[in-house]
């Protein structure tokens, strides 16, 4: 499974990268909205997976390109984000019109739950 | 998505607390995902030392969290979500989070959450995240004993409303503790005498976050125990169901 994470953090991103790695996935790491575009640009992701606190254009802005292409309109994408869960519930809407498949506030996930999140996501239906 | 320019009702005291526990829970998680990784593929004789390593780390970041929130929630960075919650539910799911510490430190947790109590009005991120608070004061206070200990988690009614409490059986907080530990809101900055270290934050977390939802930390006695609890309104919307 091809994974794209957008994730500022570099050592939060290697350890991340480690987890899914160990799942037997492939994993394209991205600091940036843009650079994360063009990464997914050269390789479609099966699954992404977002930090909304991203340094210049933020996640959220990231989010409405990166489904105005229609090709990327049906990959699922999970928030992994620090931004608290009760900021993000007055948005839920908007959220699932944008085909965020789930929320996960990062102090509270692990990284076993975050591999689950991505393997649920990608279940063949 | 950074809140500095949304902090306007936050003084610059908690402006910089609020920031500095931001901060905090970035290498705390890092050290927690760290010791996970090496809980998972280590010699078995260090994968308990990383699983400790991860239990803490995921301890201290859950309180740091806990205080970040009720700063967000005092500087009304976050609004409260006030619904009707089943306080059964709610003890149930914070023993789960409470039982793996409880179990590193030998302390065995009891839940008691009472027979057909009413739901409460209250924010359930909020509430839970005080009774973890308090759950690990009570749990780090009674592992300084050399007694075999117990802390419990109860819900029960009183003329008042609905209490739900924490009550241990070594370390018993009565009215002084719960003042000093008041005191952090610096007024007095007294340390918690019963403690040898510092889990006295975690009491002054919970008492903050209870504070947002209009009610407070007090000294409460259920059967022969004392502890510390909190007394929350039934929700009246749900009686005639």
């Amino acid at each position: 499974m091809q994974v794209l994470l957008i994730e500022p953090d570099r050592v939060q991103a290697r350890l991340i990268c480690e987890a899914l790695h160990r799942q037997g996935h492939v994993v394209a790491h991205a600091v940036t909205a843009q650079s994360a575009i063009q990464m997914a640009d050269a390789q479609t992701p099966n699954v992404v997976i977002l930090e909304l606190q991203l340094p210049r254009h933020n996640g959220v802005e990231f989010l409405y390109e990166f489904r105005s292409y229609p090709e990327w309109l049906k990959i699922p994408l999970i928030i992994h984000s620090f931004v608290p869960p009760q900021e993000l519930a007055q948005a839920t809407t908007a959220y699932q019109q944008l085909g965020v498949a789930k929320v996960l506030h990062k102090p509270e996930t692990d990284l076993i739950t975050l591999c689950g999140a991505v393997a649920g996501v990608v279940a063949p239906r | 998505m950074q809140h500095s320019g949304e902090r306007v009702c936050l003084g610059d005291q908690e402006q910089l607390f609020l920031s500095l526990a931001e901060q905090l829970t970035r290498p705390l998680l890092q050290i927690a995902q760290l010791a996970e990784l090496g809980a998972a593929d280590d010699l078995e004789t260090t994968r308990v030392h990383w699983t400790m390593a991860q239990l803490i780390s995921r301890s201290s970041l859950q309180l740091v969290e806990n205080y970040a929130l009720s700063l967000r929630l005092q500087g009304k960075v976050m609004p409260l979500s006030l619904e009707p919650i089943s306080l059964s539910s709610l003890l149930y799911d914070t023993a789960e989070v409470l039982q793996p510490l409880a179990q590193q430190y030998n302390v065995s947790l009891e839940l008691d959450p009472g027979s057909r109590m009413q739901p409460v009005l209250a924010d359930r991120t909020v509430l839970q995240a005080a009774m973890t608070s308090l759950g690990q004061v009570f749990i780090l206070g009674q592992a300084e004993y050399d007694e075999p200990s117990v802390v419990r988690l109860c819900a029960h009614r009183s003329r008042y409303g609905v209490v739900a409490g924490l009550y241990g059986t070594a370390l018993q907080l009565g009215r002084d503790d719960l003042r000093r530990a008041q005191g952090f809101r610096g007024r007095t900055r007294e340390p918690l005498q019963r403690f040898v270290s510092g889990p006295a934050a975690g009491v002054f977390v919970a008492d903050s976050l209870l504070s947002t939802l209009a009610t407070r930390l007090h000294v409460a006695r259920y059967h022969s125990l004392t502890g510390l609890a909190t007394t929350l309104q039934p929700s009246r919307q749900l009686q005639l169901v």
